[in-house]
């Protein structure tokens, strides 16, 4: 197990690099200009020319990516151009909001997502698994920025039990946590349903119902346990997606994370800001994809990794 | 699809909500900042974030009221010698830094260079520029800014390079804010000036807190404590606005339409015009558009009242040149080009174009652009004018304007301070073609001439009348397409007394502001 980790950590380099060299490439040859977003709307062709020679955005492509990647390999990610503050700062400071956020809509879809498939794929067809297939429509065709809004009207606006945005305690992290998690619900419920009704069919269930067990006991530690693979799919598939930032649930509740911090950077070209993000975020996707293959052995004993 | 949403969301949130009580927080709570400020340093005030929150916190020699007049600042009055050469700045005595600093002539000179020098990588030195030796200190040619001397402690000279009479409209700018002596590393993070509020707290994309300092020399603001939160989603900060958690609000356009006519709603509404002006650069220099009849015809075939009436909700006055009703330099008497297509169409067969031209129409993604620019297109299409839309993000636009790849490009210009100059010389003087924000790439003598001696003439009659004559020939050169001068519209909670919607966006400093029943 542990030569495994260390295999696919040291599988990632090359992954990683590959990450740096496109992004690189990419905003080389994208328009718009940092400098230019730097200096606003009236400027002067010589104060251009020397915020380019400043930043070293006149050195030729090769010189740039030797220096920057040689930052990154001392770990430092450089100053944004836009802003002057360390990029490592900025990441630091707001990705454990993006966890959060991402931790508790991954928390609250496992939670009624897998209850709720649960309780559907034991009375196929009944009143429950209809209800549950209706819910699972709606959290699937609504729009994140639609659900979020929604949310926001009823839940800040009109019956004011919460505040509408922003960021502090828990009461702030209700709403969009539901609104994020919202899609993921809808699929953990249907993947759940279907894995349950393979695994519910299958014989060992009817011997354990044969034994006398609690009906409980049988779906949820003989049935559930067997069906859990395709379910931690979904779930380490999404929150790979979430913690690269939930763009749009960040912005509709102003919800100070990652997401919107590389937006930003974006449309300000703030290059080293950029390249940063993308490079960490990278990290954190190849260990969430480990994380997720480890947990297929936690939950099925017969997937071994050597 | 999201414009439809924002309706149906200002429809239900136009039947719930108002009446609201007074809240017990002693705390002003702003929504208008949409993204995080770049620093709050001067030295890099480009943004509008940062240029209000600098506002907040630092004084220049001079400064914006909210309605747009220039007021002595950290200099109590100045005096201009008979060339119009030599600014004499007589300081303010007593004031202090927040960090109990006091604050003295020669932190005005310090802080000038270090606006200028290459190494704070601010990118803003402009407006400083019309100081004798400040464009040899930016490039590092000289040690110090020729054109700067602070004799004593109270008195600051500077002396221009060639006379520029609005000079003193420019040092009320947030960028030439002063700064006491060695700013720390992290200044732009925890920032001290002499203004009326000190920095407290900045959590960055969420708010920024600042206390009131007691002791400001032109009295302290009468609350306690501003928030300015960030709020990137219009609908959010109406949410807000709604349940009551912050005091003031930009109405977006569809909620303003909707709020004009609810009777509780109306009552919190508030408006000004902004020196915000919308236009479309023409590029007086590709194919066909470099002919005067052509750019007229796009006038022409171009409605822009009913554009403003349905686009922008009524938002604005049609313009008429670059110059806004509210500033000196105005000509109400000038009629901007009627809708009228059989002209344009006359014009461009004139021009040798029977069969109309294929154009292409840049416009950015953000706020109201795609509709506006869709809206163009339709119009300009019944001139025989084949408009395609380059839809771009705003950086890739502007970069592609500047270089002059556009042919026509909408855009829209925030002045930096309220003078008729404002408009005419960064959007249309030849000096500025490209980076300096003439992407027409118009070029008329005359025009430059008359903005030129505008610079020189120290008399405001005078000078506002060679702005409106320097109008009138770049009007009838049409170098872009004139459509409106945007008009604010601010909801107000009824506890908040004291707030008048700024037309400069620093201009608004909240002192005066209170919360009350």
């Amino acid at each position: 197990m542990f030569a495994f980790i260390v295999r696919r950590l040291a599988l990632s380099i090359p992954t990683l690099f590959g990450v740096l060299v496109v992004v690189f490439l990419l905003l080389y040859v994208a328009p718009g200009d940092p400098v230019q977003e730097m200096v606003g709307e009236r400027a002067d062709p010589e104060t251009i020319a020397r915020l380019r020679k400043e930043l070293h955005l006149d050195e030729p492509l090769l010189k740039q990516f030797t220096l920057y990647t040689g930052g990154v390999l001392r770990g430092d990610f450089g100053n944004s151009y836009i802003t002057q503050r360390p990029i490592i700062q900025d990441i630091r400071e707001r990705f454990p909001k993006t966890l959060l956020l991402a931790g508790s809509a991954m928390l609250l879809a496992s939670i009624l997502g897998i209850t709720l498939g649960v309780l559907s794929a034991r009375n196929p067809g009944g009143w429950f698994d209809r209800l549950g297939l209706g819910v699972a429509y709606l959290g699937i065709s609504f729009p994140v920025y639609w659900v979020g809004l929604i949310l926001i009207l009823v839940f800040a606006v009109i019956l004011k039990w919460l505040p509408p945005s922003g960021y502090g305690g828990i009461k702030y992290l209700i709403l969009p946590a539901l609104a994020l998690g919202s899609r993921s619900i809808a699929f953990l419920a249907r993947v759940t349903r279907s894995s349950m009704l393979d695994v519910l069919g299958g014989d060992f269930v009817r011997t354990a119902r044969a034994k006398g067990l609690k009906e409980r006991v049988v779906v949820v530690r003989h049935a559930l346990r067997n069906a859990l693979i395709p379910i931690i799919t979904v779930l380490g598939l999404d929150f790979g997606y979430y913690l690269t930032g939930s763009i749009l649930t960040e912005t509709i509740f102003s919800w100070p994370g990652l997401g919107r911090y590389v937006v930003n950077a974006i449309t300000r070209r703030d290059l080293p800001a950029i390249q940063g993000s993308v490079l960490f975020l990278s990290v954190v996707f190849v260990l969430v994809n480990l994380l997720t293959d480890l947990a297929y052995a936690k939950a099925d004993p017969r997937v071994a990794y050597s | 699809m999201r414009r439809l949403f924002l309706l149906v969301i200002t429809a239900i949130l136009g039947c719930g909500g108002g009446g609201e009580s007074t809240p017990a927080r002693k705390t002003i709570i702003d929504s208008r900042d949409t993204y995080d400020p770049r620093s709050l340093d001067p030295a890099l005030s480009t943004d509008v974030p940062t240029g209000r929150a600098v506002a907040y916190v630092f004084d220049g020699l001079t400064r914006f009221t909210p309605d747009a007049k220039v007021v002595p600042g950290l200099a109590k009055s100045w005096d201009v010698s008979a060339d119009g050469i030599t600014y004499t700045f007589h300081l303010r005595t007593g004031v202090k830094f927040h960090d109990g600093r006091p604050f003295k002539a020669s932190n005005v000179v310090s802080t000038f260079q270090r606006v200028l020098d290459p190494a704070t990588k601010g990118g803003r030195g402009w407006p400083l520029y019309p100081i004798k030796g400040a464009e040899d200190y930016a490039a590092s040619k000289a040690k110090t800014i020729a054109g700067m001397a602070a004799p004593d402690d109270s008195t600051v000279v500077i002396t221009l390079k060639e006379p520029f009479s609005i000079f003193p409209k420019l040092l009320a700018m947030p960028v030439t804010s002063i700064i006491p002596d060695n700013p720390s590393a992290d200044f732009g993070q925890k920032p001290i000036g002499t203004g009326p509020w000190k920095f407290v707290e900045w959590r960055h994309d969420d708010y920024l807190r600042f206390a009131k300092n007691p002791d400001y020399f032109d009295g302290a603001p009468k609350t306690d404590s501003l928030m300015a939160r960030i709020i990137p989603e219009m609908s959010t900060a109406t949410a807000e606005f709604e349940a009551g958690n912050v005091d003031v609000l930009n109405v977006p356009d569809e909620a303003g339409k909707s709020w004009q006519v609810d009777p509780e709603k109306k009552k919190l509404l508030t408006s000004a015009p902004a020196l915000r002006f919308w236009y479309v650069a023409i590029n007086t220099t590709r194919g066909p558009l470099s002919d005067v009849r052509v750019r007229q015809a796009i006038n022409y075939a171009v409605d822009v009242n009913t554009m403003l009436a349905q686009v922008m909700a009524g938002r604005g006055a049609v313009a008429n040149g670059v110059v806004p009703p509210s500033l000196g330099g105005y000509d109400a008497s000038r009629k901007g080009y009627p809708h009228d297509v059989a002209k344009a169409k006359q014009l461009l067969a004139a021009a040798g174009h029977p069969t109309g031209i294929d154009v292409e129409l840049w416009a950015s993604t953000t706020d109201q652009s795609p509709r506006i620019s869709q809206t163009i297109q339709a119009n300009l299409a019944e001139a025989g004018i084949r408009a395609k839309i380059i839809q771009r993000d705003a950086s890739s636009m502007r970069e592609a304007a500047r270089k002059g790849q556009t042919d026509l490009a909408l855009k829209e210009w925030w002045a930096d301070y309220p003078d008729a100059e404002n408009f005419l010389y960064p959007l249309l003087h030849s000096k500025n073609k490209g980076v300096g924000g003439n992407v027409s790439f118009y070029s008329n003598p005359h025009f430059d001439a008359l903005v030129d001696q505008a610079h020189r003439e120290q008399d405001e009659a005078k000078r506002n009348s060679l702005y409106t004559q320097a109008d009138q020939i770049e009007f009838n050169d049409a170098p872009m397409l004139y459509l409106f001068f945007y008009k604010d519209m601010y909801a107000v909670q009824p506890w908040i007394k004291g707030f008048t919607v700024p037309a400069v966006f620093n201009g608004q400093r909240w002192t005066d502001v209170t919360i009350s029943k």
